[in-house]
């Protein structure tokens, strides 16, 4: 775990805790990300990895603790605000009916993205193009996407909305080995491209230690709780 | 007789329950179990209807406007118990919401038709509000169960969609609306397509009584139209309303779906 660090410390998870349904295992989560660092969550599965993204996204409530974003508490957000800057991207991604065209401009649709944004063409096509994926596409139906291609394409979703936290699920499980490798070269080029950016990523491939300033939080039971 | 209504004798009446040996006779000829239920059936029709005669006399003579909306009021609460039966899929969904949409569309639309366009004198005159109101009821209580039930299974189908809007920062509201829009097309589509064969495949009930009342069937058209467009308003009104109030128990106060609804994606 890194130093804490007012200055450049991005996220801070602080004793966030929560139960998982499966054995009941209570979890308390402490970490940090620094900007342009990527935490990676790992441990047993079922001990509730998704859950503890899902919680840093406020989809579903924590049972105790608090997260910081640049210093300001989670509550200091609208649960709108929050997960326009804390974006969570599961890990089958829904693609909406419709084009894919029609799927990347989707989220520009909505009050909070559309206030500071809009959908650049031209910039989801290189990022299509930097995972394999068609500009052709763009007017293909998505649901006749492969999985690997859905992925991809939800990750490029993800991106032109400019969040400043990408919370990542297994992004790189429906993948092969090329595919992956343009993911992972994608992701260091995204943390490092702005300021104020950083990933927390659930994944049990082990190539993620090569993104910038990667760092573990291993869950555990109650026992021996979890760190970051 | 001329435009007299043709009276049914006690004999004649008793008589009817010939048809129901028919229904009887093909029940037990199909063994389908059903002359139980048919038996109770009609004693339940002839005693229910028998007694609400007798109340609707008493109320048609008194005319009182307080006990007229009283029993709008409890028409409209046996309705939303109804309407929130209807729905299984729904769960803990409160008889409130119901009876407030129910009560609040069918006065408005109530209201309009009775004030504006048959003006009766007084304009509470209860011969003609409680049959509107009933009307509009019979039909909103469908109406609303439908709605209701097709905005909890879009909700259920599409919670990976409602999820990921949300976790670009919808609100509740943006996330949600696809499956609004569904539910409202349920809630109206049987009334659509009820204005679309009204008189050509069958008549409807209230003009077929008219004019079984000895009313001249031009009139009774007239009535027809105002009864079934003001069925339309009352209908879309209710839907709306009662999704409109619904929405919102999808999310939890941080505005995240329910963990009912996201199921295993908790």
């Amino acid at each position: 775990m890194k130093d804490f660090d007012v200055m450049t410390e991005l996220l801070r998870i602080n004793n966030i805790s929560f139960s998982t349904g499966a054995n009941g295992r209570d979890i308390r989560v402490s970490a940090g990300v620094d900007e342009g660092c990527v935490l990676g969550v790992r441990g047993p599965s079922g001990i509730g990895k998704t859950t503890l993204l899902r919680i840093l996204a406020r989809l579903r409530p924590a049972e105790g603790g608090e997260v910081f974003l640049q210093g300001k508490h989670w509550t200091d957000f609208s649960s709108s605000q929050w997960r326009r800057r804390v974006h969570y991207l599961a890990q089958k991604p829904a693609l909406f009916d419709g084009t894919v065209r029609e799927n990347l401009q989707k989220p520009f649709e909505l009050a909070a993205v559309k206030q500071d944004l809009r959908f650049d063409p031209g910039k989801a096509a290189e990022l299509m193009e930097r995972l394999f994926l068609s500009a052709n596409m763009l007017d293909q139906d998505a649901r006749t996407l492969s999985g690997g291609e859905a992925s991809r394409l939800a990750l490029v979703r993800a991106l032109l909305v400019e969040p400043s936290i990408l919370l990542l699920d297994e992004p790189l499980s429906a993948l092969d080995h090329g595919a992956a490798g343009a993911v992972l070269d994608l992701m260091a080029g995204w943390l490092l491209g702005a300021p104020g950016r950083a990933m927390v990523i659930v994944s049990h491939v082990g190539e993620l230690d090569r993104l910038p300033g990667f760092s573990v939080c291993e869950l555990k039971g109650k026992e021996g709780g979890a760190v970051g | 007789m001329g435009n007299q209504v043709i009276p049914i004798s006690n004999l004649h009446l008793a008589l009817s329950v010939v048809l129901v040996f028919i229904a009887g006779g093909i029940s037990a000829a199909l063994r389908l179990g059903l002359l139980k239920s048919l038996a109770w059936g009609t004693v339940r029709t002839f005693v229910q209807l028998t007694f609400i005669g007798y109340v609707l006399k008493y109320v048609f003579t008194v005319n009182n406007l307080w006990l007229i909306f009283s029993i709008v009021v409890v028409m409209c609460y046996v309705a939303a118990r109804a309407s929130v039966k209807r729905t299984p899929g729904v769960p803990d969904y409160p008889v409130t919401l119901a009876f407030w949409s129910l009560l609040a569309s069918t006065v408005l639309v109530g209201l309009v038709v009775v004030r504006l366009i048959i003006n009766p004198a007084p304009w509470y005159t209860a011969r003609i509000i409680i049959p509107i109101f009933g009307m509009i009821l019979g039909n909103s209580m469908n109406g609303i169960a439908l709605s209701l039930d097709r905005l909890y299974s879009e909700a259920y189908l599409r919670a990976g969609e409602i999820e990921t809007l949300l976790a670009f920062g919808a609100t509740p509201w943006e996330a949600v609306r696809g499956c609004v829009k569904d539910a409202m097309r349920a809630g109206m589509t049987p009334t659509i397509n009820s204005l679309m064969v009204v008189g050509l495949v069958s008549l409807p009930g209230m003009m077929t009584g008219q004019i079984l009342g000895g009313v001249d069937p031009g009139e009774a058209v007239r009535y027809q139209i105002v009864v079934m467009l003001m069925i339309t308003a009352a209908v879309a009104a209710g839907c709306l309303m009662l999704v409109g109030l619904s929405y919102k128990r999808l999310f939890t106060p941080d505005g995240a779906l329910k963990g009912e609804i996201t199921g295993s994606r908790q």
